[in-house]
């Protein structure tokens, strides 16, 4: 297979990012490889509502 | 080859746990973060948790295995600039990457867990609060 890339002239303006977060990339810039993984849980279990207790025995006690 | 990239005005308010804001080229970027958030109703902090319980921090992520090769590749730069006139940032967190300029490898995790707890409403449970 050939494959060729033409990269022409990029101008970018004013660019406003209100957050970048959990493994994401923002890159201006090249890059030849990308790998990210993200994550992230809150199964129905998360929530607990009753005593506050810590969630696993503390070791020793 | 890579271009250069220009930026005339960067402004970034926060980069915290784990996240990087990388100005000029760079040969590998990696970063990681664990987080366990717990919210709870009153002030109570019990120590260690047990993190390592909960398999959102063990279990394996499947990885993108990189695809075969292109046979011929021609990049041609015809012009060998990025330009920006401003770039805004708020926020970076949690093994995010904010990078000007080129770089070869970029690879990033976050494994995160909420545990929120409330009181138990039910009459004559002990409860702080309003009234109390």
């Amino acid at each position: 297979m050939n494959y060729t890339v033409i990269n022409r002239d990029v101008h970018v303006g004013d660019i406003r990012v209100t957050a970048v977060a959990s493994a994401a990339l923002f890159l201006i810039g090249d890059v030849d490889a990308v790998n990210l993984s993200s994550a992230f849980d809150t199964p129905p279990e998360a929530l607990i509502i009753g005593p506050f207790v810590p969630l696993v025995p503390v070791r020793g006690e | 080859m890579k271009r250069t990239s220009i930026v005339q005005a960067i402004h970034v308010e926060t980069v915290i746990i784990s996240s990087i804001l990388q100005i000029g080229d760079s040969e590998q970027i990696s970063a990681r973060t664990r987080a366990l958030a717990v919210q709870r109703q009153h002030e109570l902090f019990f120590g260690a948790e047990g993190e390592r319980i909960f398999p959102v921090f063990t279990k394996p992520i499947p990885r993108w295995s990189s695809p075969p090769p292109v046979a011929s590749r021609q990049t041609l730069h015809q012009s060998p600039v990025i330009s920006v006139r401003s770039i805004r940032v708020l926020g970076v967190s949690s093994s995010a990457v904010v990078h000007v300029g080129s770089t070869s490898t970029a690879e990033a995790e976050a494994r995160i867990k909420h545990i929120r707890q409330l009181a138990d409403p039910a009459p004559g449970s002990q409860t702080r609060g309003r009234g109390s």
